[in-house]
């Protein structure tokens, strides 16, 4: 019985095919999720979720959110996610570098500013993990 | 008959009004794209997060967050989103409709002007009022959210529920009341939305009713409850705004078609007064002249 992912992010739905195995960040550190998994509820980590289906493994950035498993079906909610083939190198670096240099440059920024900048910098980072490992 | 100059001025005037609400239809048009862009992409992600939600009440104890304490309802919160300007038909006016079927005590915390001042004029309970931007930011709405929550944790309101004009498409918007807090009463409410919304209802959820909690269902909950609040509430607020620009543009297409008819009939008005005009002073020199 294969698994149905869906990973939905405010922005958009960024996967959702019928899949083999799933293995998610969590604060708990990795989870792999085979069919037949029990229920589970968990946070989800920035870090790199891989997706088997077939031979065939895809691997997406993702940041924070939770994960849901509910019978065979696995839900993603993240606040961002996105596939491997489709993060831009330059554009994720460029992002990186503005985000750091204006948190250098403020010194009294309010927290919710401060928080999305470190968010915008894990998940750059992250993104740019997952392009590269497979040089 | 009027005479030629009033009619004049009355056509001069209705071209004007005409200018000005092509003008504003198409202001409304490009604003409405945007916004329904928005709210159409973050549908997705607020209805699967009510889902899990739902599925989650059912697994968790009443006793394990203050957001899932079913209480006795004494008196409900309402979280209304109306817009900040009018000129957009009967959007605000249905809303308010809605309103005035709540019989039960309720206090109101609003996003926009007009609804504010609906509440105030029906000496209703208005907690709180917020202005409604045209660009409708997460950090805003938060606000919003985070003040009802705080009422509802210090016992103020036994229920969270938000009144908006829920867009469906361009010229329908459904006025909608869903509950958010507490968590359990959610569900009914869900398949309503879903079915409305075109979208097939999710199997049945599995029989067992053991959930595993990672790290513990303790900090799980903290985390997702607060952030599943903000998140529908800025969900209904983008729709608010989609639905607002949407009926706004329709009612202004409207007042310019309303225009153009008007202005033709002041036409044809305007040409036989003139004709009767014309016809009238030739007769009289003609008169003149046979009487010379």
């Amino acid at each position: 019985m294969p698994l149905t992912l869906e990973i939905v992010t405010p922005e958009a739905r960024v996967y959702s095919d019928t899949i083999d195995t799933v293995v998610i960040p969590t604060t708990t550190g990795e989870v792999g999720i085979l069919p037949g998994h029990i229920p589970l509820l968990t946070q989800v980590e920035h870090g790199e979720l891989r997706v088997t289906k077939g031979n065939v493994t895809t691997w997406l950035a993702v940041s924070g959110g939770f994960a849901e498993v509910e019978g065979d079906r696995v839900h993603v909610l993240a606040e961002h996610a996105i596939t491997e083939e489709k993060i831009d190198e330059h554009a994720v670096e460029a992002a990186l570098k503005r985000a750091e240099d204006e948190l250098k440059a403020a010194k009294d920024i309010d927290p919710q500013q401060y928080e999305h900048l470190q968010t915008l910098i894990r998940y750059s980072g992250t993104q740019l993990a997952v392009k590269r490992r497979r040089r | 008959m009027a005479s030629t100059r009033d009619i004049r001025r009355r056509i001069k005037s209705v071209k004007n009004t005409r200018q000005i609400t092509k003008a504003m239809e198409l202001v409304a048009a490009s604003k409405m794209k945007k916004a329904q862009a928005a709210a159409l992409a973050g549908r997705a992600y607020a209805e699967l997060m009510a889902q899990m939600l739902g599925a989650l009440a059912d697994r968790v104890e009443e006793s394990q967050h203050a957001f899932l304490a079913k209480r006795e309802v004494r008196t409900r919160g309402i979280i209304l989103i109306t817009s900040d300007k009018g000129l957009c038909g009967p959007l605000n006016t249905n809303v308010f409709k809605l309103v005035t079927e709540i019989k039960t005590p309720a206090k109101y915390a609003v996003i926009g002007r007009k609804g504010a001042q609906f509440i105030a004029r029906t000496h209703r309970d208005l907690l709180a009022d917020f202005p409604a931007n045209d660009r409708t930011s997460f950090a805003d709405i938060k606000v919003v959210a985070e003040f009802m929550v705080k009422q509802f944790l210090e016992g103020h309101v036994d229920t969270v529920e938000v009144i908006w004009p829920r867009f469906r498409n361009t010229l329908t918007q459904v006025p909608t009341l869903m509950p958010l807090l507490p968590l359990s009463s959610v569900k009914d409410v869900l398949a309503d939305l879903r079915s409305d919304a075109g979208l097939t209802a999710p199997a049945a959820p599995a029989a067992e009713n053991q959930m595993l909690f990672e790290p513990d269902a303790a900090s799980v909950l903290d985390a997702l409850l607060p952030l599943y609040v903000n998140r529908e509430v800025y969900q209904h607020a983008l729709d608010a705004k989609a639905s607002e620009h949407s009926a706004r543009m329709v009612a202004m297409k409207t007042a310019k078609d309303n225009a153009t008819k008007l202005l033709g009939d002041l036409t044809l008005e305007y040409n036989k007064a003139r004709q009767a005009g014309i016809t009238q002073e030739i007769l009289e020199i003609a008169a003149a002249q046979y009487a010379a």
